[in-house]
């Protein structure tokens, strides 16, 4: 998907203009379904209780899933740029355009088929399809960095490991965060298709609204999907540029 | 568990081949569409600051909504099967298509078109042979970005009846279980992935062969 590459927006009511935005729309949802009356089965699925935990479960996966990313591809990243070998940085760019051809759907199914259905196979599934792109960022970011900057600090008497924390790692982290939101906003998307493995969450609502024609179940699960979708972005834009070195 | 897949494929190549082509065309023809109206309204905004950065902003929102999502919104409306594909598939392609077009444009030296228009160019003239061909590789870089996304969103509209390889995809899942699921699903992931990969090699081709020669490196 796209790489967003960050750029800093004023702190003032622009910011706010998308939660607002979700806000109405999430609130034209719900009056139009008040003035809906629902069947026995739309009943089932259009309550409180039956809405919270299907986006509850979408949000840990969520956020499970690029926690562990996170965790996995940043570390794996920094190790692949410190070894500084022409094959190993060949190999990292080759995966990662396989792994962006690869259709997530695929993963899920054929994880599936070979492992379980559930949500410990969703779970490993997303983090599979989200490592490549953030060990990617990482490795990018972290070669983006002006040489004569590390070789200033190198002259100042900086031991290597030093450079990394305080030269390297801050000037990179815009990239590497870049990477970090498109893998959230993935996650999100590929969450949805984990209903297709009974690993529960708002895709739930969009198959079973589709499998038994409930057109007012279809719109909410694909709303609240959307919503959080945006969302997930707008807060990682958010913290992006609140965590962003100040010199930069 | 599995059944050997040189018999699978021998069996079901013909299939295959036929499904490789459909999801090919689906792809092709949301480009071809997404192409002529993400230029159109890159054209339309590239210049002007407001209507420019609410295109941009409202095409970065709308690319974060999950596919599954937008395809089971539109089934309702447009039914199953090619009409919600194209529409979604296009919907996903017009982000690449219209920033890179708004940045190629943005790009074009002004003293370029000043001296066209010096020239005594009229503006449509100027756009048709200096703006477009000096955006136009930017233009197909995001062309080419647009057709990675497209191809692996096809592979889930397979779930609304839409055309191309999603259907094997799905097939494993729905007999899993049996002694082809495995087989069904991973001819489907294997083609989806060659498909796209062959695109993008293509691009390399289309975008060198459909620049302007002053400007092919």
């Amino acid at each position: 998907m796209t790489v967003h590459t960050g750029q800093r927006q004023g702190l003032g009511l622009k910011r706010f203009g998308t939660p607002l935005a979700v806000v109405v729309v999430l609130a034209a949802l719900f009056a139009w379904l008040g003035t809906l009356t629902l069947d026995s089965i739309e009943q089932r699925t259009l309550n409180a209780s039956y809405l919270l935990d299907r986006t509850r479960e979408h949000l840990v996966l969520t956020v499970v899933s690029s926690a562990l990313v996170a965790l996995l591809a940043i570390p794996a990243g920094i190790a692949a740029y410190r070894v500084r070998s022409k094959a190993v940085r060949a190999f990292v760019i080759g995966l990662g355009n396989i792994g962006q051809a690869t259709p997530a759907v695929g993963v899920v199914i054929l994880l599936a088929i070979v492992w379980q259905t559930g949500f410990y196979t969703a779970l490993i599934s997303l983090v599979a399809y989200c490592f490549l792109p953030v060990l990617r960022n990482t490795l990018t970011g972290l070669e983006q960095v002006d040489h004569a900057t590390r070789e200033a600090a190198r002259g100042m008497g900086m031991t290597p490991r030093q450079v990394l924390w305080r030269i390297e790692l801050p000037l990179a982290s815009p990239v590497i965060l870049a990477g970090l939101r498109t893998a959230l906003v993935f996650s999100v998307g590929v969450a949805t298709i984990a209903t297709f493995i009974n690993a529960g969450g708002l895709g739930d609502m969009i198959v079973n609204g589709l499998k038994l024609q409930r057109y007012p179940v279809i719109v909410v699960g694909a709303v609240l999907v959307a919503s959080i979708a945006v969302l997930i972005d707008w807060a990682a834009g958010l913290v992006e540029d609140l965590v962003r070195p100040r010199g930069l | 568990m599995s059944g050997s897949l040189d018999v699978f494929l021998a069996r079901r190549w013909e299939d295959l081949v036929t499904l490789t082509l459909q999801h090919l065309a689906v792809v092709a023809l949301s480009l071809a569409i997404a192409t002529v109206l993400g230029v159109l309204l890159g054209l339309l905004v590239w210049d002007r600051n407001v209507p420019r950065s609410a295109v941009l902003t409202a095409a970065g929102i709308a690319i974060t909504i999950p596919s599954l999502a937008l395809l089971a919104l539109l089934s309702p409306v447009l039914g199953l099967g090619w009409a919600p594909t194209v529409v979604s598939l296009v919907f996903y392609s017009l982000l690449p298509i219209v920033r890179n077009t708004v940045v190629g444009l943005r790009e074009v030296p002004a003293h370029l078109v000043e001296s066209a228009r010096g020239m005594g160019m009229t503006p449509v003239r100027t756009l048709l042979s200096i703006q477009l061909p000096l955006a136009w590789p930017v233009i197909v870089t995001g062309i080419r970005v647009a057709a990675q996304l497209t191809v692996g969103i096809a592979a889930i509209a397979a779930y609304v009846a839409g055309p191309g390889l999603g259907l094997y995809i799905f097939k494993g899942l729905s007999s899993l279980g049996s002694v082809n699921a495995l087989n069904f699903t991973l001819t489907g992931t294997i083609c989806v992935v060659l498909l796209a990969l062959v695109i993008d090699g293509a691009f390399v081709l289309i975008a060198r062969y459909s620049t302007s020669r002053g400007l092919r490196v």
